[in-house]
């Protein structure tokens, strides 16, 4: 109850030290649908889950090409991810016409989280509702980043962000230490594995629902198409991250 | 120039250099590149500061040169300066290429040009990254190049003769400095605006080295002038 006295704006603290308007933020995050991010030494795959309004829709997609070297999946409110995802890609486009490289991806990062800051500060504005995990490949090696409403990021190893994610954390936390040196086709198994984790008894990991992003050192951001999901949704049945250890 | 009020008020453009360097001469060799300009700093005719250092060491294995208006050249060392200077902003490690300079500065020039206030410049990049040679040449106009030489201004003209009989560019860099050390002495010759003191510097793996500055050989004691020395004329 106590809390509503201090929540109404950015520039209000409470007692404790809190900003309620950031930490409502960061829930808007955890209700959106599970996106995960892992990477090896060459690879970072993205995988999420994406969830349809009704039977009558589409799907929501969650990952987003930013540059070839770099992509991002969302979790949260689509319409300010929007607003992030064309700006990341304008500052891509503007550092590739004045330099003719690509941008790098820690700073691209940065740039979004003072962006995102920017909006903590101010009592006329709020913050932005979702969260961000950025893969990218530039010369300092392969990256994931998680961007917060905080405007806090983060680098990983593997992260997973949105509704049920710690199931897929739990996962990630038991089997990370053989991501670095697993191939593209283990990282992403272990990927739907985690996301496997992290949905409803009722319901399955489909060539629909799920979108699967792959970026590499010489590899374009791509997404799997609906042939290669199935494969894969098929390969995961007789995975087992146990047989990757024996090879090891 | 009568500082005049009025015209101060509006925004001038520049038309034609004052404070001008000569020629650059840039070479590519079996592991790195290297640049040679001679010391001279021209005002018009005169041969006004001879002893000017015009190699810029933008970041460790990057250098710039250029030949044109000098306080262009002073003023776009500041520009590059502020891009490197960048990765301590953002506190990443991420230090731009050579190429990245170069494409840089190949913007730079191009915005000027568009404004008809253009930087007075032939610029030279020249670098060494990731394991490959970088050699770029941006003119007065933002027209971008790479090639594995390089030269501005009157040596483009006396110069490529030579390059292309005594160069190649998988020879060592004595070679290298030798051959334009022999350009110099052409363009001494020959090229009013041409100094006899000049500056190596190249760029290999361990990244940008500058030498100290140089005189180019050059003979004037012929016989013929001598003895012209001696004539006595019309007198006899």
């Amino acid at each position: 109850m106590l809390k509503h006295l201090y929540d109404t704006d950015c520039v209000t603290w409470s007692p404790q030290g809190k900003l309620f308007q950031v930490e409502y933020a960061m829930e808007a995050v955890k209700q959106g649908s599970i996106c995960l991010g892992l990477k090896s030494n060459e690879y970072v795959v993205l995988c999420s889950l994406k969830r349809q309004p009704s039977e009558l829709a589409g799907y929501q997609e969650k990952q987003f090409k930013i540059d070839d070297h770099m992509a991002i999946a969302i979790a949260g409110l689509t319409a300010d991810a929007r607003v992030l995802c064309k700006y990341m890609r304008t500052e891509c486009l503007e550092y590739k016409y004045t330099y003719e490289s690509h941008h790098p991806v820690g700073r691209l990062v940065f740039k979004v989280a003072e962006k995102s800051q920017h909006k903590t500060q101010s009592g006329a504005k709020r913050p932005y509702g979702v969260g961000l995990l950025v893969a990218g490949i530039d010369p300092n090696g392969v990256h994931l980043f998680e961007t917060c409403p905080s405007g806090n990021y983060y680098e990983y190893k593997c992260q997973a962000i949105g509704s049920r994610s710690q199931a897929a954390r739990t996962y990630f936390e038991s089997w990370f230490h053989l991501f670095e040196k697993s191939t593209l086709e283990q990282l992403i198994l272990h990927g739907l594995s985690a996301l496997k984790k992290a949905i409803m008894e009722d319901e399955e990991l489909n060539e629909r629902n799920v979108e699967v992003g792959i970026l590499g050192k010489n590899q374009k951001f791509i997404h799997l198409n609906a042939q290669e999901l199935k494969d894969y949704i098929v390969k995961l049945e007789t995975f087992n991250a146990n047989t990757q250890i024996q090879q090891e | 120039m009568i500082f005049n009020p009025e015209f101060s008020a509006q925004q001038q453009h520049t038309t034609s250099p004052i404070v001008t360097g000569g020629s650059v001469i840039a070479l590519a060799y079996k592991g790195g590149v290297v640049v040679g300009v001679d010391t001279l700093c021209s005002y018009g005719s005169m041969a006004d500061f001879k002893n000017v250092e015009k190699i810029a060491q933008v970041s460790k294995n990057t250098i710039y040169v250029s030949s044109g208006e000098f306080s262009d050249f002073q003023q776009v060392v500041r520009e590059l300066a502020k891009i490197d200077r960048s990765a301590l902003q953002y506190d990443d490690g991420v230090h731009p290429s050579p190429r990245d300079y170069g494409n840089y500065l190949a913007r730079l020039s191009y915005k000027r040009r568009c404004k008809i206030n253009p930087l007075y410049l032939q610029n030279v990049i020249a670098g060494f990254h990731n394991g490959e040679r970088y050699l770029g040449l941006v003119d007065i106009y933002g027209t971008y190049l790479e090639s594995n030489f390089v030269t501005t201004g009157f040596a483009s003209y006396f110069c490529k003769a030579i390059i292309s009989n005594y160069w190649n560019d998988n020879c060592t860099l004595d070679q290298a400095k030798q051959v334009i050390r022999e350009c110099f002495k052409v363009l001494f010759c020959r090229d009013c605006r041409a100094h006899d003191v000049i500056q190596l510097a190249y760029v290999d793996e361990q990244g940008a080295h500058l030498e100290q500055p140089e005189r180019v050989e050059t003979k004037w004691d012929f016989s013929g002038f001598k003895n012209r020395a001696n004539e006595k004329l019309h007198t006899q």
